[in-house]
């Protein structure tokens, strides 16, 4: 075929009326009529505009990831194709903007990689897969629901691990397709933020965080254990911009990030020792008097215990020897803070995930507290909040089918967002440590757990001791997974149930950080025959009541947007100043708040209804009662290990997309170069990093910005690759968490090995 | 082999590659038998070859070689590329859509030579340039550019059955002989 009349070709192909006429004339030679029956079929009178001229259709939607940014996103669709995704310029928090993740959403959805279909695998972890319909996967499960029903007279040993992989509010159909069928057994806890939620709770009696947008109204900030300028990038313009008009920014960090390197003030304690920093800053601060004598007199408890705990037991001198920090600086960090008005910490996920994480938690809130800047615009110890989170979990309510048993005097659930009741009922659910599941499951012997349903969670790749994991799951009967991507996970399933990605549900999100509602409308269809969980349920049930009539309570309503309708309130209309769902069409929409500021009428929810220094809470829960130091875990080999998140990846998602393997394709080890010469690593060199739960094998990474004698890995889940570092990460929990979330948190942080080259 | 054979040859090939299951393979491939004039492997285990099948078309694992044109054709490899859009269209000119539009590719493989089969009988039954410049359009700039990568993918997969083999070799012996032909009855300057 010749140039030009390819070009005519292509000409005739991209226009609308050259193809109409083509298939006119093809019509009227009658060519048409002997056409074979086949796959594809005589085009419908209603799709007589396959391709339309006109513009982008623009959608709306929510990036439901567990991220402190919560994007609204507009999306970009042509002849029924997602083309791109921008920020919703309506929200002043996306602003327009999206991380590198959030740009490569059409990259998830047109993946080659995405699971596709239903499928079932012959002996787990064979890779031996058959395609089976929904009806035929769906009936599977149920039968096995039913058999273990029969077997055991009662449903716990069905287990649901779901976390954080989708936010959007309509999953917690997930939990509700659980309680449905009965009383099962559940993951409690959160591998999250639990120690900190805790701590805040005993001296605050709530999480609740300024508006990260009055970050600019700030003039001194320390960004303690987290790494905003990867994790949190619309969050930085209020950080620069309170830089612009003369705020100091200071980051406390055993690793130089990416926000390190921006600041004002870099510190680096030793890992593990920031509660006796903010100790040692707080002691220095009661020597100097630069202390708000009206808030710790006025709005808190306890400040004479904490003041005199300080003098008896820390000193600056002492807080430098364990941080490692110089005492003139610990006097100079401590007097600008208090000097600045108002003065502000960002408390990092990753500081509190330490065994003495909650307790390091607490002693940063007494330091902003100590200096009167909790409940001020702002200032504040900025943690996180659900105060925009009341939505009706209509998905998630969901009673059990008549006579269904559990467990005799469970009590109430619990959770980070459990946002059911706490009513008390004669039967419950069995929870299980989320953050020590597969000890948890292994114990189980009068009762197993039969079969286990995997939804928003990639615990093989994320759980810590994967070797326990993997024996845990041995033990289970059968294993259902959900999800967009062959996981390691998914590897260890008998059933894989293709999932929707955002662009093909509708759905409602709210942030745990910023105070913004963004709506998800549908903006495709489902790609091959991927279902969203609340439709997966209602299949579920739809079979379940099949087999036996009200064996589950499940509504059989599998319309996406009319779960998402029934999420909406007045109390959630009235916070956000909306009369209907349909207002967020126009874009998202924040919260109405009073000040931008928590804790603003200094009314806190504490025993007390003040601060507390002093929490008789905590010590009733076998804690101290003052924010005292907690020495941190003794080593269990020569080197520390961190595990923090990558700026390619969401713990483990995004990473297999192919963006991110081009600027990201293999993982590393980050090893300071002294630590290096002593066991003769070269940059770039093939190593194993070790201990008694087993090893890794990289490439080492020399470089300054992590401390000598730790080691820094990603934790990230590469397609392609065995690499897995909670191989060697032991399932060792924080020292807070249990109160809030129902189990402690993960001390991820805290961890050991050696290393050498292989 | 004439027109009758080379559409059954065609049918049987769709057929092969859209398959969900051991059943629909083996029927697939029993119909090819019957079309070609080689003899085909004979398969004892129809489960293996759909457990191939699967990590090479299907999933749920990242595919070995993904059944899709855009995926070769586009400079990012994504589904539902520019390059599906075209295969969408050609389908428009023909008078038939794919009823799964909007969910399966347009230029999932199978639904291209649903289209060659549709293509062939309409050449068959008239004589218009447009048609064969629509042929060949479709053949050298769309099949021809991605079919041979994804033919070398699967030929160069691991632990591959003869039975996968020999289709795959039917497939790239077919377009080798149409493109063959197209270039015979050509001008001398081509592409």
């Amino acid at each position: 075929m010749d140039k030009l009349k390819q070009k005519k070709m292509e000409k005739t192909l991209s226009c609308n009326s050259s193809r109409r006429r083509f298939l006119q004339g093809l019509l009227a030679t009658g060519a048409l009529a002997t056409m074979p029956i086949g796959l594809l079929q005589p085009m419908l009178a209603e799709a007589k505009e396959l391709f339309s001229d006109a513009d982008y259709q623009i959608f709306r939607n929510a990036c439901p990831r567990n991220c402190f940014d919560s994007c609204s996103l507009k999306t970009f669709v042509k002849d029924g194709v997602v083309e791109f995704v921008e920020g919703s310029p309506e929200s002043t928090y996306t602003a327009g903007g999206l991380c590198v993740k959030g740009y490569s959403y059409p990259r998830r959805v047109y993946s080659p990689d995405r699971i596709k279909y239903p499928m079932v695998q012959v002996g787990r972890g064979s890779g031996n897969w058959k395609r089976v319909s929904w009806e035929e996967a769906i009936d599977r499960i149920a039968q096995k629901i039913l058999k273990i029903k029969e077997l055991d007279g009662n449903l716990l040993g069905l287990g649901l691990d779901k976390y954080s992989g989708n936010f959007g509010i309509t999953h917690y159909g997930v939990e509700g397709m659980m309680s449905s069928l009965g009383y099962t057994t559940r993951f409690a806890g959160t591998p999250c933020w639990p120690a900190g939620i805790d701590a805040q709770n005993y001296d605050m009696g709530d999480m609740w965080t300024n508006d990260p947008e009055d970050m600019v109204k700030s003039k001194y900030i320390i960004v303690w254990g987290g790494n905003p300028a990867w994790c949190s990038v619309h969050s930085m313009k209020y950080i620069y911009e309170a830089r612009r008009k003369g705020a100091k920014l200071v980051v406390i960090d055993p690793v130089l990030t990416q926000t390190a390197a921006k600041a004002d003030l870099y510190i680096r304690p030793h890992t593990s020792t920031d509660g006796a920093l903010a100790l040692g800053m707080a002691r220095h601060l009661i020597d100097k008097g630069m202390v708000d004598q009206e808030f710790v007199s006025k709005h808190a408890v306890g400040f004479d215990a904490f003041k005199k705990y300080l003098k008896e037991k820390v000193s600056v001198e002492w807080a430098a020897a364990e941080t490692g920090v110089s005492a003139a600086m610990i006097r100079h960090l401590a007097e600008e803070f208090a000097t600045a008005d108002p003065a502000t910490i960002w408390i990092g996920y990753g500081m509190q995930r330490h065994a003495n994480g909650g307790s390091m938690v607490r002693a940063i809130d007494a330091l902003v507290a100590m200096t009167g800047n909790i409940g001020k615009e702002g200032g504040g110890a900025r943690y996180g909040h659900l105060r925009t989170w009341g939505f009706n979990y209509n998905a998630m309510v969901m009673s059990p089918p008549e006579g269904s048993k559990g467990i005799v005097g469970g009590g109430p659930a619990k959770g980070d967002f459990h946002f059911g009741g706490d009513e008390a009922t004669t039967y419950s659910n069995r929870n299980f440590n989320m953050n020590q599941a597969a000890r948890d499951i292994l114990a189980q012997k009068e009762s197993p757990l039969r079969m286990l349903w995997v939804a928003c969670r990639n615990p093989m790749s994320q759980n810590q001791n994967t070797a326990l994991m993997k024996k845990a799951y041995d033990s289970i009967e059968a294993v259902v997974v959900v999800d967009q991507f062959f996981t390691k996970t998914v590897e260890q399933a008998d059933i894989v149930l293709p999932h929707t990605t955002l662009f093909e549900e509708y759905n409602v999100n709210v942030g745990y950080w910023h105070y913004w509602m963004a709506l998800n409308e549908q903006a495709i269809k489902p790609m091959y025959e991927a279902k969203s969980d609340v439709q997966i349920a209602a299949l579920l049930s739809a079979r379940m009541n099949k087999l036996a009539p009200g064996s589950c309570t499940f509504p059989l309503e599998t319309d996406t947007r009319v779960w998402m309708e029934k999420e909406f309130n007045q109390g959630i209309h009235d916070l956000f100043g909306i009369k209907s769902w349909k207002d967020l069409k126009k874009g998202p929409k924040k919260a109405k708040l009073a000040s931008s500021a928590s804790w603003h009428d200094r009314k806190f929810k504490t025993p007390s209804g003040k601060y507390e220094f002093f929490s008789s809470l905590a010590a009733e829960h076998g804690h101290a009662a003052l924010p005292e130091y907690r020495p941190k875990r003794a080593a269990t080999a020569p080197l520390r290990v961190i595990t923090p998140h990558s700026k390619f990846s969401l713990h483990s998602q995004f990473q297999n997309l192919d963006y991110m393997a081009d600027f990201n394709p293999e993982p590393f080890v980050y090893v300071h170069p002294t630590t290096a010469a002593a066991k003769g690593i070269a940059d770039g060199q093939q190593v194993r990093v070790f201990n008694s739960l087993g090893e890794v094998r990289l490439k080492a990474r020399l470089t300054g910005n992590v401390p000598t004698q730790v080691l820094v890995m990603y934790e990230q889940w590469f397609k392609d690759s065995n690499f897995l570092v909670q191989k060697i990460i032991d399932d060792t929990p924080a020292d807070m968490g249990a109160y809030k979330t129902g189990a402690p948190g993960t001390a991820v942080h805290d961890q050991f090995a050696d290393i050498e080259k292989a | 082999m004439n027109d009758t054979q080379d559409q059954q040859q065609l049918q049987a090939l769709r057929d092969f590659f859209f398959a969900q299951n051991a059943a629909q393979l083996s029927d697939a491939y029993a119909a090819l038998d019957e079309a070609v004039s080689i003899d085909l492997p004979k398969v004892d285990d129809w489960e293996a070859v759909e457990f191939a099948f699967n990590r090479l078309f299907v999933g749920p694992k990242a595919l070995i070689a993904p059944p899709f044109a855009s995926v070769y054709l586009e400079p990012e490899p994504q589904v539902m590329g520019k390059s599906t859009l075209i295969s969408r269209q050609i389908f428009e000119m023909l008078g038939v859509q794919s009823p799964w539009q909007g969910t399966l590719p347009d230029d999932h493989l199978s639904l291209e030579l649903d289209a060659c089969i549709r293509l062939s009988a309409v050449r068959q039954a008239g004589d218009s340039p447009e048609v064969e410049d629509l042929w060949s359009y479709f053949l050298q700039a769309h099949l021809d550019q991605w079919l041979p990568s994804w033919i070398n993918r699967v030929r160069s997969a691991e632990q591959l059955p003869p039975a996968i083999h020999t289709v795959t070799d039917i497939l790239a012996a077919w377009l080798a002989d149409e493109m063959r032909d197209l270039k015979s009855t050509e001008p001398s300057i081509g592409l």
